[in-house]
């Protein structure tokens, strides 16, 4: 969910851009380094910025009509960890502002925070997590979206509850925002988890080739996945 | 929707104004609408930066309309969670069987909050309508923003628009098919769409790394910045217009409406 312009007044959307930006200072300080290992990975990790973008101004199917989308970006923090997934995240949450209306200028720090940096992360951990336990990979890709979909409302609760408490108290504004956001939000998390697990799955069968490449799977791991799916 | 935006931001009335004055012009009246106490100033902003995109600008009335229809939905979700838990002053409303109540104090920071949205809004597509991306890398670079962000950014722009016509085609071939037809459908369709517009995604990016190896590409991306000059009435013109909605948000915080 993205907090709209001119939702979070002073001195909440300062203080989220100083959350956000060492995430962001880290992210170009890997991405330099990266680029000038691999001089391939920069338009890579544009088509897959511009991929985020796209599956996240695409409408999910959902059952309750709800205007909801999937972030997407666990996909580009499976794929390029935490830190390069929060430039990413940035960079998409800019143009969405400024071509869909979706976010804003002054909520950018809150948004990059929620969609970028802590839903990410989160998709990091459970993914390495699920691959060093030797769990399968796509119940791991499964669990790692969904979460990460689920916890970016939930921090966008967190997000909403600290500036606007009421009366009833931080908890209970968070509450009242998290029913709205959260509950709408849980069956359309599994569905993202399903669809980016999908997504994995046509990756592995036609193009294993970027995942091996990216350190992500290992050779086997691939062949025994193609086995199994054949 | 989106190719149409940056049409308008490439013909627009405006286009021949520096992208930097128009840049400051938006993001200041931004700024102006959040830290506005009361609803009075962030309403002006939304009617004059919608008068100068209508009649400076001359972009359509109906596209605009449409426009600004497109964030209602999430506008109304949020405002009404605050109408509800922001209780003080006198209770105007109570929903019968729930204990939930609209109270003057409520009511105030919504429409507040409803003000600043729209104002802010407003503002944000006057930039995006008057100003294209190109002249806003050039504007980042010369802030010094780190490099490789701005051929990130850049090359992500770019993207976009061919992904967006892929994924577009992909879906209406689905949907010929009856892909979306039932549950079950939509989600393996929409997971076939998206695992297949990544893999495509990832074949034209190699195509580029090999089409810029080709034309010498060594890690720096050059787009040619043509400056053009501030005159001195439009500066003097934006300045007086910040100043004033400034003394309208100080002069008119204290008023309350309900």
């Amino acid at each position: 969910m993205h907090i709209m312009e001119g939702f979070l007044p002073s001195p909440w959307w300062e203080i989220w851009f100083l959350i956000s930006l060492p995430f962001i200072v880290i992210g170009l300080y890997q991405l330099n380094r990266l680029v000038q290992e691999k001089r391939e990975a920069l338009p890579l990790l544009a088509v897959a910025g511009a991929f985020v973008f796209v599956l996240s101004s695409l409408k999910l199917p959902s059952f309750n009509g709800s205007c909801s989308h999937p972030t997407g970006t666990g996909l580009g923090a499976i794929l390029f960890g935490p830190f390069i997934a929060a430039v990413l995240g940035l960079i998409v949450l800019v143009f969405q502002a400024v071509f869909l209306a979706h976010g804003g200028i002054t909520t950018l720090g809150a948004n990059v925070f929620s969609m970028g940096i802590a839903g990410p992360a989160v998709a990091y951990l459970i993914y390495r997590a699920g691959t060093r336990a030797g769990a399968n990979t796509y119940a791991t890709v499964f669990v790692a979206a969904a979460l990460a979909d689920l916890v970016t409302y939930v921090v966008t609760s967190v997000q909403l509850a600290l500036a606007f408490p009421g009366t009833a108290g931080f908890l209970g504004a968070f509450s009242a925002f998290a029913a709205i956001f959260a509950v709408t939000q849980v069956p359309l998390a599994i569905i993202e988890g399903a669809v980016i697990a999908l997504v994995f799955k046509y990756i592995v069968q036609l193009k294993p080739e970027i995942l091996t490449r990216l350190n992500l799977l290992s050779e086997s791991t691939v062949d025994k996945l193609r086995e199994a799916a054949a | 929707m989106y190719e149409v935006l940056e049409d308008f931001a490439q013909t627009n009335r405006l286009r021949e104004t520096s992208p930097g004055l128009k840049l400051f012009l938006g993001l200041s009246s931004i700024l102006l609408c959040v830290s506005s106490p009361g609803p009075v100033a962030p309403l002006l902003v939304a009617a004059t930066m919608s008068a100068a995109i209508l009649a400076l600008a001359k972009i359509p009335a109906r596209f605009y309309a449409r426009l600004l229809l497109v964030p209602v939905s999430f506008a109304v979700m949020s405002i009404a969670v605050v109408l509800f838990i922001t209780g003080s002053g006198a209770v105007l409303f109570e929903v019968p069987g729930l204990p939930l109540a609209i109270t003057a104090g409520g009511a105030n920071l919504a429409l507040l909050l409803l003000a600043r949205v729209f104002g802010g809004m407003c503002s944000l597509y006057f930039i995006a309508l008057t100003t294209p991306m190109t002249e806003v890398f050039d504007i980042l670079r010369r802030l010094r923003v780190p490099a490789v962000l701005i051929d990130l950014a850049m090359l992500t722009y770019r993207f976009i628009f061919i992904l967006i016509e892929e994924a577009g085609q992909i879906y209406r071939s689905q949907v010929m098919r009856l892909g979306y037809g039932r549950f079950r459908e939509s989600v393996r369709s929409f997971g076939m769409l998206a695992g297949a517009l990544f893999i495509r995604t990832w074949e034209s990016g190699e195509a580029l790394v090999l089409a810029m190896d080709a034309r010498c590409y060594d890690g720096r991306l050059g787009i040619p910045g043509e400056a053009r000059p501030v005159s001195a009435l439009a500066l003097a013109t934006t300045l007086l217009y910040l100043g004033a909605v400034f003394g309208v948000s100080l002069s008119t915080g204290g008023l309350v409406i309900i």
